[in-house]
Protein backbone atom coordinates (compact mmCIF):
# COMPACT_ATOMS: atom_id res chain seq x y z
CA UNK A 1 0.00 0.00 0.00
CA UNK A 2 1.46 3.39 -0.98
CA UNK A 3 0.47 6.83 0.32
CA UNK A 4 -1.71 7.66 -2.65
CA UNK A 5 -3.67 4.42 -2.31
CA UNK A 6 -3.99 4.85 1.46
CA UNK A 7 -5.38 8.37 1.21
CA UNK A 8 -7.77 7.73 -1.65
CA UNK A 9 -9.00 4.29 -0.60
CA UNK A 10 -8.50 3.80 3.12
CA UNK A 11 -8.15 7.06 5.03
CA UNK A 12 -11.86 7.87 5.53
CA UNK A 13 -12.77 4.29 6.44
CA UNK A 14 -9.77 4.07 8.78
CA UNK A 15 -10.83 7.23 10.63
CA UNK A 16 -14.41 5.95 10.86
CA UNK A 17 -13.53 2.40 11.96
CA UNK A 18 -15.15 1.03 8.82
CA UNK A 19 -12.33 -1.11 7.43
CA UNK A 20 -12.58 -4.89 7.28
CA UNK A 21 -10.00 -6.68 9.50
CA UNK A 22 -7.56 -7.42 6.68
CA UNK A 23 -7.74 -3.89 5.26
CA UNK A 24 -7.46 -2.47 8.75
CA UNK A 25 -4.27 -4.43 9.36
CA UNK A 26 -2.77 -3.16 6.09
CA UNK A 27 -3.77 0.43 6.89
CA UNK A 28 -2.34 0.21 10.41
CA UNK A 29 0.93 -1.12 9.04
CA UNK A 30 1.13 1.69 6.50
CA UNK A 31 0.54 4.55 8.95
CA UNK A 32 2.93 3.08 11.50
CA UNK A 33 5.72 3.47 8.95
CA UNK A 34 4.56 6.72 7.29
CA UNK A 35 4.49 9.94 9.34
CA UNK A 36 2.68 11.89 6.58
CA UNK A 37 -0.24 9.48 6.40
CA UNK A 38 -0.27 9.18 10.19
CA UNK A 39 -0.70 12.96 10.38
CA UNK A 40 -3.52 12.73 7.81
CA UNK A 41 -5.27 10.10 9.90
CA UNK A 42 -4.95 12.17 13.06
CA UNK A 43 -6.29 15.19 11.23
CA UNK A 44 -9.24 13.24 9.78
CA UNK A 45 -10.16 11.96 13.26
CA UNK A 46 -9.86 15.46 14.73
CA UNK A 47 -12.08 16.85 11.98
CA UNK A 48 -14.63 14.12 12.62
CA UNK A 49 -14.66 14.99 16.33
CA UNK A 50 -14.98 18.71 15.53
CA UNK A 51 -17.96 18.11 13.26
CA UNK A 52 -19.60 15.91 15.88
CA UNK A 53 -19.16 18.60 18.54
CA UNK A 54 -19.82 21.60 16.34
CA UNK A 55 -22.96 20.25 14.71
CA UNK A 56 -24.17 18.34 17.75
CA UNK A 57 -27.63 16.87 18.28
CA UNK A 58 -29.95 19.64 19.45
CA UNK A 59 -33.07 19.43 21.58
CA UNK A 60 -36.41 19.37 19.83
CA UNK A 61 -38.34 22.56 20.67
CA UNK A 62 -41.09 21.95 23.24
CA UNK A 63 -43.82 23.31 20.97
CA UNK A 64 -42.84 20.92 18.18
CA UNK A 65 -42.87 18.02 20.65
CA UNK A 66 -46.39 18.86 21.75
CA UNK A 67 -47.47 19.34 18.12
CA UNK A 68 -46.16 15.86 17.30
CA UNK A 69 -47.87 14.30 20.32
CA UNK A 70 -51.12 15.95 19.27
CA UNK A 71 -50.74 14.61 15.73
CA UNK A 72 -50.08 11.09 17.06
CA UNK A 73 -53.18 11.34 19.27
CA UNK A 74 -55.18 12.43 16.26
CA UNK A 75 -53.85 9.48 14.23
CA UNK A 76 -54.88 7.12 17.06
CA UNK A 77 -58.30 8.70 17.27
CA UNK A 78 -58.88 8.29 13.55
CA UNK A 79 -57.66 4.70 13.56
CA UNK A 80 -59.91 3.82 16.51
CA UNK A 81 -63.06 5.35 15.04
CA UNK A 82 -65.47 2.76 13.58
CA UNK A 83 -66.15 3.05 9.87
CA UNK A 84 -69.59 4.54 10.51
CA UNK A 85 -67.99 7.38 12.45
CA UNK A 86 -65.47 7.93 9.68
CA UNK A 87 -68.31 8.08 7.17
CA UNK A 88 -70.18 10.54 9.39
CA UNK A 89 -67.04 12.66 9.55
CA UNK A 90 -66.85 12.55 5.77
CA UNK A 91 -70.37 13.93 5.44
CA UNK A 92 -70.10 16.43 8.31
CA UNK A 93 -69.49 19.43 6.03
CA UNK A 94 -72.65 18.64 4.04
CA UNK A 95 -74.74 18.24 7.20
CA UNK A 96 -73.40 21.53 8.52
CA UNK A 97 -74.26 23.25 5.24
CA UNK A 98 -77.76 21.77 5.32
CA UNK A 99 -78.36 22.95 8.88
CA UNK A 100 -77.15 26.44 7.97
CA UNK A 101 -79.74 26.58 5.21
CA UNK A 102 -82.55 25.48 7.55
CA UNK A 103 -81.81 27.82 10.44
CA UNK A 104 -82.25 31.40 9.20
CA UNK A 105 -85.88 31.54 8.08
CA UNK A 106 -85.46 35.22 7.41
CA UNK A 107 -83.57 34.33 4.22
CA UNK A 108 -86.40 32.17 2.86
CA UNK A 109 -87.98 34.87 0.60
CA UNK A 110 -84.57 35.84 -0.77
CA UNK A 111 -83.76 32.20 -1.43
CA UNK A 112 -87.06 31.68 -3.23
CA UNK A 113 -86.38 34.71 -5.41
CA UNK A 114 -82.91 33.44 -6.23
CA UNK A 115 -84.24 30.03 -7.24
CA UNK A 116 -86.82 31.64 -9.55
CA UNK A 117 -84.17 33.94 -11.06
CA UNK A 118 -81.82 31.03 -11.74
CA UNK A 119 -84.63 29.00 -13.30
CA UNK A 120 -85.53 31.91 -15.64
CA UNK A 121 -81.90 32.49 -16.60
CA UNK A 122 -81.38 28.78 -17.27
CA UNK A 123 -84.49 28.65 -19.45
CA UNK A 124 -83.27 31.66 -21.47
CA UNK A 125 -79.68 30.47 -21.76
CA UNK A 126 -80.37 26.87 -22.81
CA UNK A 127 -83.79 26.84 -24.40
CA UNK A 128 -82.99 23.99 -26.80
CA UNK A 129 -81.10 21.76 -24.41
CA UNK A 130 -83.52 21.87 -21.51
CA UNK A 131 -82.62 22.55 -17.89
CA UNK A 132 -79.09 21.76 -16.80
CA UNK A 133 -79.25 18.55 -14.81
CA UNK A 134 -76.76 17.58 -12.13
CA UNK A 135 -74.60 14.80 -13.60
CA UNK A 136 -75.48 11.49 -11.98
CA UNK A 137 -72.92 10.14 -9.53
CA UNK A 138 -70.38 7.76 -11.01
CA UNK A 139 -70.19 4.69 -8.72
CA UNK A 140 -66.59 3.92 -9.70
CA UNK A 141 -65.53 7.47 -8.85
CA UNK A 142 -67.44 7.30 -5.57
CA UNK A 143 -65.56 4.12 -4.72
CA UNK A 144 -62.28 5.82 -5.59
CA UNK A 145 -63.09 8.80 -3.32
CA UNK A 146 -64.04 6.59 -0.40
CA UNK A 147 -60.81 4.56 -0.76
CA UNK A 148 -58.73 7.74 -1.12
CA UNK A 149 -60.21 9.07 2.11
CA UNK A 150 -59.57 5.76 3.85
CA UNK A 151 -56.01 5.24 2.61
CA UNK A 152 -54.92 8.72 3.61
CA UNK A 153 -55.11 7.56 7.21
CA UNK A 154 -55.02 3.81 7.04
CA UNK A 155 -53.21 2.01 4.25
CA UNK A 156 -51.89 -1.47 4.99
CA UNK A 157 -50.04 -2.97 2.03
CA UNK A 158 -50.54 -6.71 1.64
CA UNK A 159 -48.44 -7.55 -1.46
CA UNK A 160 -45.72 -8.60 -1.05
CA UNK A 161 -44.12 -8.04 2.33
CA UNK A 162 -40.58 -8.32 1.02
CA UNK A 163 -41.19 -5.39 -1.26
CA UNK A 164 -41.39 -2.95 1.59
CA UNK A 165 -38.50 -3.66 3.86
CA UNK A 166 -35.09 -5.18 3.65
CA UNK A 167 -33.19 -7.12 6.28
CA UNK A 168 -32.21 -4.01 8.19
CA UNK A 169 -35.77 -2.80 8.35
CA UNK A 170 -35.25 0.07 5.93
CA UNK A 171 -38.34 0.83 3.95
CA UNK A 172 -37.28 1.20 0.40
CA UNK A 173 -40.42 0.79 -1.61
CA UNK A 174 -40.80 4.56 -1.23
CA UNK A 175 -37.83 5.28 -3.40
CA UNK A 176 -38.69 3.06 -6.29
CA UNK A 177 -37.95 4.37 -9.70
CA UNK A 178 -37.10 2.85 -13.02
CA UNK A 179 -33.72 4.45 -13.30
CA UNK A 180 -31.22 1.55 -13.31
CA UNK A 181 -28.48 3.87 -12.07
CA UNK A 182 -30.38 4.68 -8.89
CA UNK A 183 -31.80 1.31 -8.06
CA UNK A 184 -33.16 1.00 -4.58
CA UNK A 185 -30.96 -1.96 -3.83
CA UNK A 186 -27.90 -3.58 -5.20
CA UNK A 187 -29.68 -6.91 -5.44
CA UNK A 188 -31.08 -7.27 -8.92
CA UNK A 189 -33.87 -9.63 -7.89
CA UNK A 190 -35.44 -7.44 -5.23
CA UNK A 191 -36.86 -4.69 -7.36
CA UNK A 192 -40.06 -3.86 -5.52
CA UNK A 193 -41.55 -2.30 -8.62
CA UNK A 194 -41.33 -5.70 -10.28
CA UNK A 195 -42.49 -7.45 -7.12
CA UNK A 196 -45.66 -5.39 -7.08
CA UNK A 197 -46.27 -5.88 -10.79
CA UNK A 198 -45.81 -9.63 -10.39
CA UNK A 199 -48.23 -9.72 -7.48
CA UNK A 200 -50.90 -7.90 -9.43
CA UNK A 201 -50.46 -10.21 -12.40
CA UNK A 202 -50.71 -13.26 -10.16
CA UNK A 203 -54.05 -11.88 -8.89
CA UNK A 204 -55.18 -11.78 -12.57
CA UNK A 205 -55.01 -8.01 -12.68
CA UNK A 206 -53.01 -5.74 -15.00
CA UNK A 207 -49.74 -4.50 -13.49
CA UNK A 208 -51.06 -0.98 -13.35
CA UNK A 209 -48.03 0.83 -11.92
CA UNK A 210 -46.92 4.36 -12.59
CA UNK A 211 -43.47 5.80 -12.07
CA UNK A 212 -44.29 9.13 -10.50
CA UNK A 213 -40.76 9.58 -9.19
CA UNK A 214 -40.14 12.59 -11.43
CA UNK A 215 -43.18 14.26 -9.90
CA UNK A 216 -41.85 13.61 -6.41
CA UNK A 217 -44.17 10.71 -5.66
CA UNK A 218 -42.97 7.31 -4.57
CA UNK A 219 -44.77 4.03 -4.12
CA UNK A 220 -45.83 3.34 -0.56
CA UNK A 221 -47.19 -0.06 -1.37
CA UNK A 222 -49.82 -2.18 -3.02
CA UNK A 223 -52.88 -4.00 -1.83
CA UNK A 224 -55.08 -6.62 -3.47
CA UNK A 225 -58.63 -7.01 -2.13
CA UNK A 226 -61.91 -8.39 -3.38
CA UNK A 227 -64.92 -6.38 -4.40
CA UNK A 228 -68.34 -7.53 -3.11
CA UNK A 229 -68.86 -9.52 -6.34
CA UNK A 230 -65.65 -11.47 -5.67
CA UNK A 231 -63.61 -9.77 -8.38
CA UNK A 232 -60.09 -8.74 -7.39
CA UNK A 233 -59.10 -5.09 -7.11
CA UNK A 234 -55.58 -3.69 -6.83
CA UNK A 235 -54.84 -0.52 -4.91
CA UNK A 236 -51.52 1.27 -5.17
CA UNK A 237 -50.68 4.21 -2.95
CA UNK A 238 -48.22 6.81 -4.18
CA UNK A 239 -47.10 9.42 -1.69
CA UNK A 240 -45.26 12.67 -2.11
CA UNK A 241 -44.75 15.84 -0.19
CA UNK A 242 -47.82 17.33 -1.86
CA UNK A 243 -50.11 14.48 -0.87
CA UNK A 244 -51.22 11.12 -2.18
CA UNK A 245 -52.32 9.50 -5.41
CA UNK A 246 -54.35 6.32 -5.12
CA UNK A 247 -54.66 3.94 -8.04
CA UNK A 248 -57.53 1.44 -8.31
CA UNK A 249 -57.54 -1.24 -10.99
CA UNK A 250 -60.35 -3.76 -11.43
CA UNK A 251 -62.56 -5.66 -13.88
CA UNK A 252 -65.54 -3.57 -14.96
CA UNK A 253 -67.07 -4.61 -18.31
CA UNK A 254 -70.04 -2.26 -18.02
CA UNK A 255 -68.35 1.05 -17.45
CA UNK A 256 -68.31 3.70 -20.15
CA UNK A 257 -66.48 7.01 -19.87
CA UNK A 258 -68.82 9.45 -18.05
CA UNK A 259 -69.65 12.71 -19.78
CA UNK A 260 -67.75 15.82 -18.73
CA UNK A 261 -64.15 14.74 -19.31
CA UNK A 262 -61.91 17.82 -19.20
CA UNK A 263 -59.30 16.28 -21.44
CA UNK A 264 -58.18 13.10 -23.12
CA UNK A 265 -54.77 11.53 -23.45
CA UNK A 266 -54.95 8.47 -25.67
CA UNK A 267 -57.28 6.04 -23.90
CA UNK A 268 -57.18 8.03 -20.69
CA UNK A 269 -59.74 10.66 -19.74
CA UNK A 270 -59.38 13.26 -17.01
CA UNK A 271 -62.12 14.58 -14.73
CA UNK A 272 -62.65 16.96 -11.86
CA UNK A 273 -65.14 15.23 -9.63
CA UNK A 274 -66.26 16.47 -6.20
CA UNK A 275 -63.00 18.30 -5.59
CA UNK A 276 -60.77 15.44 -6.76
CA UNK A 277 -58.75 15.02 -9.94
CA UNK A 278 -59.36 11.70 -11.62
CA UNK A 279 -57.71 9.88 -14.49
CA UNK A 280 -59.82 7.05 -15.94
CA UNK A 281 -58.23 4.47 -18.24
CA UNK A 282 -59.64 1.54 -20.11
CA UNK A 283 -57.31 -1.31 -20.78
CA UNK A 284 -57.64 -2.41 -24.40
CA UNK A 285 -58.11 -6.06 -23.45
CA UNK A 286 -59.86 -7.74 -20.58
CA UNK A 287 -62.42 -5.04 -19.62
CA UNK A 288 -60.22 -3.69 -16.87
CA UNK A 289 -60.37 -0.09 -15.79
CA UNK A 290 -57.85 1.96 -13.91
CA UNK A 291 -58.64 5.02 -11.83
CA UNK A 292 -56.06 7.43 -10.48
CA UNK A 293 -57.39 9.82 -7.87
CA UNK A 294 -55.65 12.70 -6.16
CA UNK A 295 -56.18 16.14 -4.68
CA UNK A 296 -53.60 17.79 -6.92
CA UNK A 297 -54.78 19.91 -9.89
CA UNK A 298 -55.95 17.95 -12.91
CA UNK A 299 -53.42 19.66 -15.20
CA UNK A 300 -50.63 18.44 -12.93
CA UNK A 301 -52.08 14.93 -12.94
CA UNK A 302 -52.21 14.96 -16.75
CA UNK A 303 -48.60 16.02 -17.00
CA UNK A 304 -47.43 13.41 -14.50
CA UNK A 305 -49.43 10.62 -16.14
CA UNK A 306 -47.99 11.48 -19.56
CA UNK A 307 -44.48 11.03 -18.14
CA UNK A 308 -45.26 7.98 -16.06
CA UNK A 309 -47.48 5.99 -18.43
CA UNK A 310 -46.83 2.33 -17.58
CA UNK A 311 -48.42 0.81 -20.64
CA UNK A 312 -48.13 3.39 -23.36
CA UNK A 313 -51.92 3.69 -23.65
CA UNK A 314 -51.63 7.45 -23.25
CA UNK A 315 -49.75 7.62 -26.50
CA UNK B 1 -33.95 -9.03 24.19
CA UNK B 2 -37.06 -9.38 26.32
CA UNK B 3 -37.86 -5.75 25.73
CA UNK B 4 -37.32 -6.14 22.02
CA UNK B 5 -39.64 -9.14 21.73
CA UNK B 6 -42.29 -7.38 23.84
CA UNK B 7 -42.14 -4.44 21.46
CA UNK B 8 -42.36 -6.74 18.48
CA UNK B 9 -45.46 -8.47 19.86
CA UNK B 10 -47.03 -5.14 20.78
CA UNK B 11 -46.52 -3.83 17.29
CA UNK B 12 -47.73 -6.92 15.48
CA UNK B 13 -50.68 -8.05 17.51
CA UNK B 14 -51.34 -5.68 20.39
CA UNK B 15 -53.97 -3.04 20.89
CA UNK B 16 -53.63 0.48 19.58
CA UNK B 17 -52.42 1.51 23.05
CA UNK B 18 -49.69 -1.17 22.97
CA UNK B 19 -48.63 -0.03 19.54
CA UNK B 20 -48.42 3.57 20.68
CA UNK B 21 -46.45 2.54 23.74
CA UNK B 22 -44.02 0.51 21.61
CA UNK B 23 -43.56 3.44 19.25
CA UNK B 24 -42.94 5.84 22.12
CA UNK B 25 -40.34 3.51 23.62
CA UNK B 26 -38.56 2.61 20.44
CA UNK B 27 -38.84 5.56 18.07
CA UNK B 28 -39.48 8.72 20.10
CA UNK B 29 -36.14 8.58 21.98
CA UNK B 30 -34.62 9.42 18.58
CA UNK B 31 -36.74 12.54 18.13
CA UNK B 32 -33.85 14.91 18.87
CA UNK B 33 -31.66 13.08 16.34
CA UNK B 34 -34.39 13.35 13.71
CA UNK B 35 -34.97 17.02 14.46
CA UNK B 36 -31.23 17.77 14.34
CA UNK B 37 -30.85 16.01 10.99
CA UNK B 38 -33.93 17.84 9.66
CA UNK B 39 -32.43 21.14 10.75
CA UNK B 40 -29.13 20.37 9.00
CA UNK B 41 -30.82 19.20 5.81
CA UNK B 42 -33.45 21.90 5.52
CA UNK B 43 -31.31 24.70 7.00
CA UNK B 44 -34.49 26.45 8.02
CA UNK B 45 -36.31 25.93 11.37
CA UNK B 46 -39.82 26.07 9.87
CA UNK B 47 -39.05 23.47 7.22
CA UNK B 48 -37.22 21.38 9.83
CA UNK B 49 -40.31 21.38 12.07
CA UNK B 50 -42.55 20.25 9.22
CA UNK B 51 -40.05 17.64 8.08
CA UNK B 52 -39.71 16.24 11.61
CA UNK B 53 -43.44 16.02 12.17
CA UNK B 54 -44.01 14.41 8.76
CA UNK B 55 -41.26 11.87 9.47
CA UNK B 56 -42.60 10.86 12.88
CA UNK B 57 -46.17 10.50 11.64
CA UNK B 58 -45.07 8.47 8.65
CA UNK B 59 -42.94 6.25 10.88
CA UNK B 60 -45.91 5.72 13.21
CA UNK B 61 -48.13 4.80 10.30
CA UNK B 62 -45.65 2.26 9.00
CA UNK B 63 -44.27 1.15 12.36
CA UNK B 64 -45.29 -2.44 11.62
CA UNK B 65 -42.58 -2.48 8.98
CA UNK B 66 -39.76 -1.67 11.38
CA UNK B 67 -37.70 -4.75 12.29
CA UNK B 68 -36.98 -4.93 16.03
CA UNK B 69 -33.32 -5.24 16.87
CA UNK B 70 -32.24 -3.08 13.92
CA UNK B 71 -31.18 0.54 14.19
CA UNK B 72 -34.36 2.54 14.70
CA UNK B 73 -32.51 5.82 14.30
CA UNK B 74 -31.30 4.74 10.85
CA UNK B 75 -34.84 3.68 9.93
CA UNK B 76 -36.25 7.06 10.99
CA UNK B 77 -33.50 8.91 9.13
CA UNK B 78 -34.30 6.92 5.98
CA UNK B 79 -37.89 8.14 6.20
CA UNK B 80 -36.70 11.68 6.94
CA UNK B 81 -34.35 11.72 3.98
CA UNK B 82 -37.00 10.40 1.60
CA UNK B 83 -39.42 13.09 2.73
CA UNK B 84 -36.74 15.75 2.38
CA UNK B 85 -35.73 14.57 -1.08
CA UNK B 86 -39.33 14.43 -2.29
CA UNK B 87 -39.94 17.98 -1.10
CA UNK B 88 -36.67 19.14 -2.64
CA UNK B 89 -37.58 17.56 -5.99
CA UNK B 90 -40.76 19.56 -5.99
CA UNK B 91 -38.74 22.71 -5.48
CA UNK B 92 -40.01 23.44 -2.00
CA UNK B 93 -36.54 23.57 -0.48
CA UNK B 94 -33.53 25.68 -1.19
CA UNK B 95 -31.20 24.14 -3.76
CA UNK B 96 -27.77 23.57 -2.27
CA UNK B 97 -24.45 24.41 -3.88
CA UNK B 98 -23.28 21.66 -6.19
CA UNK B 99 -20.28 22.78 -8.28
CA UNK B 100 -16.88 23.85 -7.08
CA UNK B 101 -17.52 27.42 -8.26
CA UNK B 102 -20.76 27.50 -6.31
CA UNK B 103 -18.94 26.06 -3.32
CA UNK B 104 -16.30 28.82 -3.50
CA UNK B 105 -19.07 31.41 -3.81
CA UNK B 106 -20.92 29.93 -0.87
CA UNK B 107 -17.77 30.04 1.26
CA UNK B 108 -17.27 33.73 0.37
CA UNK B 109 -20.87 34.45 1.29
CA UNK B 110 -20.56 32.60 4.58
CA UNK B 111 -17.37 34.55 5.35
CA UNK B 112 -19.14 37.84 4.63
CA UNK B 113 -22.02 36.80 6.88
CA UNK B 114 -19.52 35.99 9.60
CA UNK B 115 -17.96 39.45 9.17
CA UNK B 116 -21.36 41.14 9.31
CA UNK B 117 -22.14 39.39 12.57
CA UNK B 118 -19.28 41.27 14.25
CA UNK B 119 -21.37 44.45 14.39
CA UNK B 120 -23.21 42.88 17.31
CA UNK B 121 -21.01 41.95 20.31
CA UNK B 122 -23.08 38.84 21.14
CA UNK B 123 -22.88 37.69 17.53
CA UNK B 124 -19.17 38.36 17.56
CA UNK B 125 -18.77 36.09 20.56
CA UNK B 126 -20.89 33.41 18.91
CA UNK B 127 -18.97 33.56 15.65
CA UNK B 128 -15.76 32.85 17.49
CA UNK B 129 -17.00 29.58 18.87
CA UNK B 130 -15.96 26.36 17.21
CA UNK B 131 -19.58 25.37 16.71
CA UNK B 132 -20.34 28.43 14.63
CA UNK B 133 -17.22 27.89 12.53
CA UNK B 134 -18.13 24.26 11.85
CA UNK B 135 -21.68 25.24 11.02
CA UNK B 136 -20.57 27.84 8.50
CA UNK B 137 -18.20 25.37 6.85
CA UNK B 138 -20.81 22.59 6.79
CA UNK B 139 -23.44 24.85 5.29
CA UNK B 140 -21.07 25.79 2.49
CA UNK B 141 -20.57 22.18 1.39
CA UNK B 142 -22.44 20.80 -1.61
CA UNK B 143 -25.46 18.91 -0.30
CA UNK B 144 -24.26 15.39 -1.07
CA UNK B 145 -21.08 15.83 0.97
CA UNK B 146 -22.80 17.69 3.79
CA UNK B 147 -25.38 14.92 4.08
CA UNK B 148 -22.71 12.21 4.19
CA UNK B 149 -20.86 13.99 7.01
CA UNK B 150 -24.06 14.68 8.94
CA UNK B 151 -25.07 11.02 8.88
CA UNK B 152 -21.59 9.59 9.58
CA UNK B 153 -20.08 12.13 11.98
CA UNK B 154 -23.09 13.66 13.72
CA UNK B 155 -25.67 10.87 13.61
CA UNK B 156 -22.99 8.20 13.98
CA UNK B 157 -24.46 5.78 11.45
CA UNK B 158 -22.16 3.26 9.81
CA UNK B 159 -21.48 3.39 6.08
CA UNK B 160 -23.94 0.59 5.32
CA UNK B 161 -26.73 2.42 7.15
CA UNK B 162 -25.88 5.68 5.40
CA UNK B 163 -25.97 3.88 2.04
CA UNK B 164 -29.55 2.81 2.83
CA UNK B 165 -30.58 6.25 4.09
CA UNK B 166 -29.18 8.03 1.03
CA UNK B 167 -30.09 5.22 -1.35
CA UNK B 168 -26.63 5.09 -2.87
CA UNK B 169 -24.03 2.30 -3.16
CA UNK B 170 -21.61 1.75 -0.29
CA UNK B 171 -18.65 2.95 -2.37
CA UNK B 172 -20.41 6.25 -2.96
CA UNK B 173 -20.74 6.80 0.79
CA UNK B 174 -17.02 6.18 1.24
CA UNK B 175 -16.05 8.63 -1.48
CA UNK B 176 -18.52 11.28 -0.28
CA UNK B 177 -17.18 11.09 3.28
CA UNK B 178 -13.62 11.30 2.02
CA UNK B 179 -14.30 14.21 -0.33
CA UNK B 180 -16.57 15.89 2.23
CA UNK B 181 -13.77 15.96 4.81
CA UNK B 182 -11.33 17.38 2.25
CA UNK B 183 -13.84 20.14 1.42
CA UNK B 184 -14.49 20.80 5.10
CA UNK B 185 -10.78 21.28 5.66
CA UNK B 186 -10.68 23.72 2.75
CA UNK B 187 -13.76 25.58 3.96
CA UNK B 188 -12.36 25.95 7.49
CA UNK B 189 -9.09 27.31 6.07
CA UNK B 190 -10.97 29.86 3.97
CA UNK B 191 -13.02 30.97 6.95
CA UNK B 192 -9.85 31.38 9.00
CA UNK B 193 -8.26 33.41 6.20
CA UNK B 194 -11.32 35.65 6.05
CA UNK B 195 -11.05 36.21 9.80
CA UNK B 196 -7.33 36.94 9.46
CA UNK B 197 -8.04 39.68 6.91
CA UNK B 198 -10.35 41.49 9.34
CA UNK B 199 -7.95 41.05 12.21
CA UNK B 200 -10.31 39.15 14.48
Amino acid sequence: MDCREYISEYLAGHADGELAPLARRGADEHVSGCPICRAQLIEARALKAMVRQGAAIVKTPADLKSRIRGALDEADRRAAAPWTARLAELFAPFRAAASRVREPLIWAPAGLAAVIAIAILAAIAVPRRGLIATPPPVPEFELAISRFQQFQHDFVPNVPAEAYENQTGAVYAWVINRDPVHRVTDEADSDAFNDLARSYRSANLPDDLFDFAQAGYTITGGRVDQLPDGQPIAYTLYEGAAGEIVSLCFYDPTMAAPIGALNWLGLRSFYEYKGYSICLSFYPTGHFISILITRMPVTQLMRDVAFADPSGISR
Amino acid sequence: MLCSSFLHMARKSGTAADRRLAFEREALPHLDAVYSAALRLARNPDDANDLTQETILRAYRFFDQFSPGTNCRAWLLTILYNSFRNAWRRGEREQPASTSEEFAGEIEAQSRDADQSRINPEALLLSRTAGRRIELALNALPAEFREALIFVDVQELNYQEVAIVLDVPLGTVKSRVSRGRALMRKALCRLDQARGKTGT
